[in-house]
């Protein structure tokens, strides 16, 4: 357990195995909320991750909020947030909306 | 009188379904000094191989890539063999032979139908005797697999030895539902328990009856498919893995399996999943002449086309 965020040590997520150095971790993390970031507002949620404290915060246009360790549970938080799963494969990824 | 001393050579086909546990067990077998004088073919459908860079222990490893060899890849396998049969008659010394094939199929290969095109190749039939036929069942998705998938059951009906593996990722309910399925579908083949690839005694289970299986005769399934992704240099770890996760997410029952070596800051990382769960990436050492940042996707329900234009929007996120 982290005395400063009560967050217990789990072993890093899967997602996570890139980056083994400090640095890349953290690069790691800004790059993953940019990415989120593209893809979340479609399904009126946003994620924020500062780097500082452990987890990404996430967030609905409707007032709910919570904090998820990995990207595993975020797309579990996110489906139960906005009652439907978030599909990577979804004509507005894909592309085949605009045809 | 064996096979071996009739002169045959002792063929075993290992099988399972995609992401049962096949590489796994056999690099354990490996390991163990098991099949140390035999050849190892390993056979995959998709046109990128992965299995071989786990097997680096065996004497001898033969790579069919590119078409599963119960089907399309089935000219090529019997040349194969074919090749081996030519190579073991001549070479003169005992010692230097080879002392038997294990095959390792791919994951949408019905072991029968290997069995069936030794029997019906005139060469091969003089030269190989199938030994046996080990079956690797998945103790997490056996039971889901032998649910929808009537090639899961063909393959369970073809063994001669079923290997359970990730016992100790199971349920202990589950385990016995899933053994006295197995004892439904081929009640002769004794039952093996493995986690991680090594043979472990099996917990203390509860009574349970065998699953009822839907008649799949006349469902129209979705053919299974491989594609191949190779991540270019723009693809970075993080945005695939977000990508990844959330399609494994959304569309874990049709990805039925991922797998592939990617380059990453922290090394060679090899990548695996069988329908939701993930392995935790295993770093591999460096191996200068093989083709990596390639990743095979094996499942249905979607196009390639649709795979590569969302994974290029995730990668592309940010950077418009």
């Amino acid at each position: 357990m982290c005395a400063s965020c009560g967050f217990p040590a789990a072993p890093s997520h899967w997602t996570e195995a890139g980056a083994a150095e400090p640095h890349d971790r953290l690069r790691s993390r800004f790059r993953r909320s940019q990415v989120l970031r593209a893809v979340l507002p479609s399904y009126g949620l946003s994620a924020h991750d500062g780097g500082v404290v452990p987890g990404i915060q996430l967030s609905s246009l409707t007032g709910g909020e919570t904090i998820v360790p990995n990207l595993e549970d975020l797309w579990v938080a996110a489906e139960r947030m906005c009652g439907r799963a978030v599909d990577p494969l979804d004509p507005r990824f894909t592309g085949t909306a605009r045809s | 009188m064996t096979g071996a001393a009739e002169g045959r050579i002792r063929l075993t086909i290992l099988g399972g379904f995609l992401g049962s546990g096949k590489t796994t067990w056999l690099r354990h077998q490996l390991h163990a000094g098991a099949y140390a004088h035999a050849v190892v073919m390993v056979n995959e459908a998709a046109e990128t191989p992965v299995d071989d860079a786990l097997l680096g222990r065996s004497d001898r490893l033969v790579v069919l890539a590119g078409g599963c060899c119960c089907c399309v890849g089935r000219d090529r396998l019997v040349a194969a063999l074919r090749l081996l049969c030519d190579e073991r008659s001549r070479d003169g010394s005992p010692a230097d032979r080879f002392d038997g094939i294990v095959l390792e199929t791919s994951g949408l290969a019905d072991p029968a139908a290997i069995v069936e095109a030794i029997r019906a190749d005139p060469v091969l039939v003089h030269h190989i005797v199938v030994a046996e036929i080990v079956v690797t069942v998945d103790a997490l998705h056996g039971i889901a697999e032998l649910r929808g998938e009537p090639l899961g059951r063909r393959q369970i009906e073809a063994a001669t030895r079923l290997v359970v593996t990730k016992v100790d990722a199971a349920e202990p309910a589950g385990i016995a539902r899933l053994l006295a399925t197995l004892k439904t579908l081929n009640p002769d083949a004794p039952v093996e328990a493995t986690a991680r690839g090594s043979a472990i005694d099996l917990p203390d289970l509860p009574p349970a009856e065998a699953e009822d299986l839907p008649d799949l005769a006349g469902a129209a399934s979705a053919p299974i498919f491989p594609i191949r992704i190779e991540l270019g240099e723009d693809v970075d770890w993080t945005a695939f893995t977000v990508w990844l996760s959330a399609l494994l997410h959304a569309r874990g029952d049709d990805v039925m399996r991922a797998k592939g070596v990617v380059r990453t800051p922290a090394g060679r990382l090899l990548l695996q999943s069988v329908r939701k769960v993930v392995q935790r990436p295993e770093i591999l050492p460096p191996q200068p002449d093989r083709e990596d940042d390639t990743i095979v996707l094996i499942g249905r329900g979607y196009t390639e086309e649709q795979i590569r234009a969302s994974l290029d929007y995730f990668v592309r996120a940010g950077r418009r």
